[in-house]
């Protein structure tokens, strides 16, 4: 029925006669503005969602780090008290990581992807909308238990009946980004109404219930991504083909459609415990905190994984650019990001060195984690030896980049100290761990992204950033950061517990505490300069041309701003590196003669994935409130839940949909020179 | 561009260089919980591991930072290259792969091995140490005496259980009957004979907590529900601190705990001691006042203190030998003089001399301690600061089977004066 009403060709959606759906509802597909952005299931307009709310929810999580580091400038401080310095401990690291760092690499994922392989989209458009806002929701419940809790210290909710039920009255939560069980569970016996006694208030259902919704955003764009990289890559693009930045996408989407279920199952238990008196991670009725841990890193170490390879992809895909020269070792480089990925489901209990294995497991888990030392240390030869023989043009991507390769070593390097579980066990939850992981997933991740971002920044907008803040920037991100989490590995030896709101002076710890807070604080400087040059430039920077680095890959083949149909004509790829071959190889990029006078095919926007994952919203705060005796709160959880079926089921009903768009004439395309024979 | 590139990174390089070479400076190397002042086998074995990483991190560092410094210097483009003729691409060379592959094979064998030897020699008291470490080789064994152990025992080596609970430590030593059952336990403070391996068997009665005394052992987990053990040896007599390191709640950062490495003739001594009594308090004295106040205020519902038949609560420390603690409340307040201790620490130049209880020191800390703690609003209405956010003093209402309410709770200043001269003794 749907492509009975397939209208003209036209050259902008605005001229599109207005179209009911299989529903006989109005298909969104003319608006613009806000509309047009809450219906959009355009993968670059999802992809710049994406990256505005990761950038914003960098700034919330680098505003709580803020806070901790001011909190510990000196010793017995009372900046904010206890209870507040573990919400905020807690909320920083599942901000940056599940809001800020996920959604960043989704962000390019969305972007980059369907560019890369020669697409005009992701295998299902729809379903890449209902992820966005799934983690939309999700973030919001997340971040909205700061808002109860700012209710509570400003007495909100003190005269309601149920809140005499509240022993423990945390808002947000302040059980850690790993919510160790039992203090994030229950001890003793359930009473009647199936509640049995917790450590921790109703901020953990917040933590419990947002990471949920979050995994379901991600399980959803992860399919997505396999699909498309799979099915929807050009003609001639094989897999060996691929950018890099593309196969380390794969890699990871595969990593956590294998990795969430274990926290997915791990959450409903600890959910069951907590709203419905169930005794799995419950002590004293003989459940086993130990269960906790195991599915918690079974999940949460593949997740490192899941942080870094995007970072190792973007790194992979700017240091040839910049060298002049193809990666050095491309077949090693994938199948290590893929050894990685494996392996990395083999580590898991060197976060538990110290919960009394027995030697055995130790002993195993030691020593395969510094198996995968050995893949991570392959890419970083391979990328010297992509720069080893080029010529090195300094950008500020390139600059970021190495500053990548350079942190990433160090953090990869007390990494290898601590496979050791002898020398763990005295560095384990000190602040060696705390400077440890920040190497990786700061100096190493986050610069990673940066240079991502000024890299593809002039592809996303057509705008070129501008430099000399970028380096100003940049220089004051790498020198922060070194001096913020440097000392970290001192004052970890030096016996300094991680975690903790306060200590006493005379362990000598001072110093150094000092100067981590001042180099926090000139890093969070660095970063907000960074973003807000970022932002400027997105609406006022300087246009450039489409290909201003030189590009190797075929995004830089495209006009910028891309147009939304992507390619006038679908590619036809005769090489790795398709772009920089068609320039200055033999190798053409070829055209595939689709019937370009019909137009392309383009999607229909709808509005059913945003009201389906609006169900996660009423589901998100109905669960916490029902877990915190708010009468009546069950009816919200499934009130959110007929939401979400609804919305799926309008969803699947509506049909469709699309229209054909009229593509300019593709200049001299030649005829492919090279067919796909793969 | 370049060199302005890398004048800007040595600039950022010197100050951090400067810093870490600071930062390595020997006074910082002895700090009250460093494990790099290793003083005790289990640490030193850990220390020594650790050092292997170490000198092969530095190395590697050294081979792969210096080529990649030197790749992008060498390697820079230079004027003229746009028009240059494209670089000539390679794709990878296998052997060079390969090789890269086996050596970093090689580097982590290096590490391997030592780490597996420590994993085993850390899991529990090595047989060697059996013999010199078991109670019959060095506890004086008076038949008939008090203080004696049963003879079933003298062939184990001396067994400590660790009790962790938001957020202190409960010390037991069941060969000597100082156990929580017989009202003999030890809060926050142990004592160890030196040069003895110890057994710890570490049991949790809530959430995770670990145990960790840098200078003597690295941390293993207290785990609800599971049995976790290990071993601990003091080589030289001291004051040494530990610390919870597993996050376990608001007062986390409070949870504290100290161990005294004593000769083992010192150590029998202090057995003895923990099985007296505490005297009786001069009648008429403040101390009476505050011993009556000990009751009406409900303290006893928790505490023990053995001498005081009304005082025996089995929640919360046993207070018998309050007063001969050199810390409180989960070893967050320090009962000696701040001053006089930095200064004996600056002229040993080590971190493990103590001074002796300050009792001026510990009659604020009792003070500030007990006032804010029972209540919720101090005498000017506002909420109390409390020493540890969340203890269980907080919760009255819980235990008040007394049913006072939350004006009789409050202390005036006077009971606390007189509460803190009856506590100060409990030596």
């Amino acid at each position: 029925m749907s492509h009975d009403s397939h209208h003209a060709p036209v050259a902008s959606k605005l001229e599109l006669a207005p179209e009911r759906s299989d529903l006989g509802l109005l298909r969104p597909d003319r608006t613009t503005g806000w509309s047009d952005w809450l219906t959009t299931v355009d993968h670059k307009k999802i992809g710049i969602l994406y990256g505005a709310f990761a950038m914003f929810y960098f700034l919330v999580g680098g505003v709580e780090a803020l806070a901790i580091r001011t909190q510990l400038i000196r010793p017995d401080n009372d900046f904010v008290t206890a209870r507040m310095y573990n919400q905020l401990f807690t909320m920083h690291g599942t901000t940056m990581i599940f809001l800020g760092v996920m959604p960043l690499s989704a962000a390019f994922f969305n972007f980059l992807v369907p560019l890369q392989i020669g697409a005009r989209d992701v295998a299902f458009p729809r379903l890449n909308a209902f992820s966005l806002w799934t983690f939309v929701f999700g973030a919001f419940v997340l971040n909205a238990s700061w808002l109860f809790e700012f209710g509570h210290l400003a007495g909100w909710f003190n005269n309601f009946e149920w809140h005499k039920n509240l022993v423990y009255t945390d808002f947000a939560p302040a059980n850690g980004w790993f919510s160790y069980a039992p203090l994030s569970g229950t001890f003793g016996q359930a009473d009647a109404s199936l509640h049995a006694p917790r450590f921790t208030g109703v901020g953990t259902d917040f933590w419990i219930i947002g990471i949920q919704v979050l995994g379901i955003a991600s399980l959803a764009a992860s399919f997505n991504f396999i699909c498309t990289i799979i099915n929807m890559r050009a003609k001639g693009m094989t897999m060996m083909r691929l950018p890099v930045f593309t196969w380390m996408t794969l890699v990871t989407a595969i990593l956590i459609i294998l990795a969430f279920p274990a926290i997915t199952v791990a959450l409903i238990e600890l959910m069951f415990d907590r709203a419905f008196g169930a005794n799995f991670f419950n002590p004293s009725a003989g459940g086993q905190p130990i269960l906790w841990q195991h599915l918690f890193w079974i999940f949460g170490h593949p997740e490192v994984y899941i942080l870094v390879l995007p970072a190792m992809g973007i790194v992979s895909e700017i240091l040839p650019t910049f060298s002049g020269k193809s990666l050095f070792g491309y077949p090693i480089i994938v199948f290590s990001g893929a050894v990685i990925g494996f392996l990395g489901f083999a580590v898991w209990s060197h976060h538990m060195f110290t919960t009394g294995l027995g030697p055995v497991p130790t002993a195993a888990f030691s020593l395969l984690t510094m198996a995968i030392a050995v893949p991570t240390g392959v890419k970083i030869f391979n990328w010297l030896g992509t720069i080893w023989g080029g010529r090195v043009r300094f950008t500020p991507p390139m600059v970021l980049s190495l500053g990548f390769i350079w942190m990433f070593m160090c953090g990869g390097f007390s990494g290898v100290m601590h496979s050791s579980a002898p020398a763990d066990a005295q560095q384990q939850d000190s602040y060696f761990v705390i400077a440890h992981f920040h190497y990786v997933l700061l100096g190493g991740v986050l610069l990673g992204l940066m240079a991502g971002l000024y890299f593809w920044f002039p592809k996303i907008f057509g705008r070129m950033p501008n430099a000399t803040v970028a380096y100003i920037a940049s220089g004051m991100v790498i020198l922060g950061f070194n001096l913020a989490f440097g000392p970290m590995h001192y004052l970890g030896l030096a016996g300094q517990p991680r975690r903790t709101h306060t200590y006493h002076a005379g362990f000598g710890w001072e110093t150094w505490n000092f100067v981590a807070t001042i180099g926090a604080y000139i890093l969070g400087l660095g970063v907000f300069i960074s973003f807000v040059n970022l932002v400027w430039t997105a609406f006022k920077g300087k246009k450039c041309a489409s290909d201003p680095w030189d590009g190797r890959t075929l995004e830089w083949s495209l006009p910028s701003p891309v147009p939304e149909y992507n390619f006038a004509q679908a590619p036809v790829i005769a090489a790795r590196d398709a772009f920089f071959e068609d320039k200055h190889g033999g190798k053409r990029i070829g055209f595939e003669n689709d019937g370009g006078e019909a137009g392309v095919h383009m999607p229909s926007q709808s509005w059913m994935p945003l009201l389906a994952s609006a169900g996660f919203l009423f589901a998100g705060f109905g669960m916490p409130m029902m877990a915190m005796g708010v009468p009546h709160a069950g009816w919200i959880v499934i009130t959110g839940l007929g939401v979400l079926i609804v919305g799926i089921w309008l969803w699947a009903l509506e049909g469709p949909g699309g229209y054909m768009l009229k593509t300019p004439a593709v200049a001299g395309s030649p005829a492919p020179t090279e067919t796909a024979a793969h | 561009m370049f060199s302005r590139f890398f004048s800007r990174v040595g600039l950022l390089a010197t100050p951090i260089l400067a810093l870490v070479v600071a930062g390595c400076s020997k006074a910082d190397m002895n700090v009250r919980q460093s494990t790099l002042d290793p003083k005790g086998p289990v640490a030193q074995v850990q220390y020594d591991v650790f050092m292997d990483t170490v000198w092969l991190v530095v190395v590697l560092f050294a081979l792969v930072g210096g080529l990649l410094v030197y790749a992008v210097i060498k390697f820079r483009a230079r004027p003229g290259d746009e028009n240059a003729p494209r670089i000539e691409e390679g794709h990878g060379n296998p052997l060079v792969e390969i090789g890269l592959i086996t050596a970093s094979i090689g580097a982590l064998v290096i590490i391997a091995i030592p780490t597996l030897s420590a994993i085993w020699y850390d899991d529990d008291v090595p047989d060697a140490a059996v013999p010199t470490s078991k109670l019959a080789a060095w506890y004086p064994r008076v038949e008939g005496a008090k203080e004696n152990y049963a003879k079933v025992v003298e062939e184990q080596v001396l067994e400590i259980d660790v009790i962790g609970k938001q957020w202190w430590f409960r010390f037991e030593y069941p060969q000597f009957g100082l156990t929580n059952d017989n009202k003999r336990s030890v809060p926050n403070e142990f004592v160890i004979p030196k040069g003895k391996a110890v057994r710890i068997n570490l049991r949790s009665e809530d959430v995770i907590h670990s145990f960790w005394i840098p200078k003597i052992a690295g941390k293993v987990d207290l785990m609800p529900g599971r049995k976790n053990h290990m071993w601990i040896q003091g080589d030289e007599v001291g004051h040494y601190y530990g610390q919870c390191a597993e996050f376990c709640g608001d007062s986390h950062a409070y949870m504290l705990f100290r161990v005294e490495v004593v000769e083992p003739a010192e150590f029998a001594k202090w057995v003895q001691k923990q099985k007296t009594d505490s005297q009786p308090v001069a009648a008429g004295s403040k101390a009476e006042t505050g011993k009556a106040l000990f009751g009406t205020k409900t303290c006893v519902m928790c505490h023990n203190i053995n001498g005081n038949p009304m005082a025996a609560g089995a929640f919360a420390p046993d207070l018998t030998h309050v007063a001969s603690r050199k810390s409180l409340a989960g070893a967050w307040l320090d009962n000696r003089d701040p001053k006089a201790q930095l200064a004996l620490e600056q002229k040993d130049k080590n971190t493990e001399s103590s001074v002796a209880v300050d009792n001026a020191v510990l009659k604020a800390n009792l003070i500030k301690w007990i006032g804010s703690s029972g209540v919720a609003t101090g005498a000017d209405g506002k909420p109390t600061k409390d020493v540890k956010p969340g203890n269980r003093m907080h919760f009255y209402k819980m235990f008040n089977v007394a049913g006072l309410n939350e004006t009789q709770q409050k202390f005036t200043d006077h009971e606390l004066d007189c509460l803190a001269e009856y506590l100060l003794t409990l030596k």
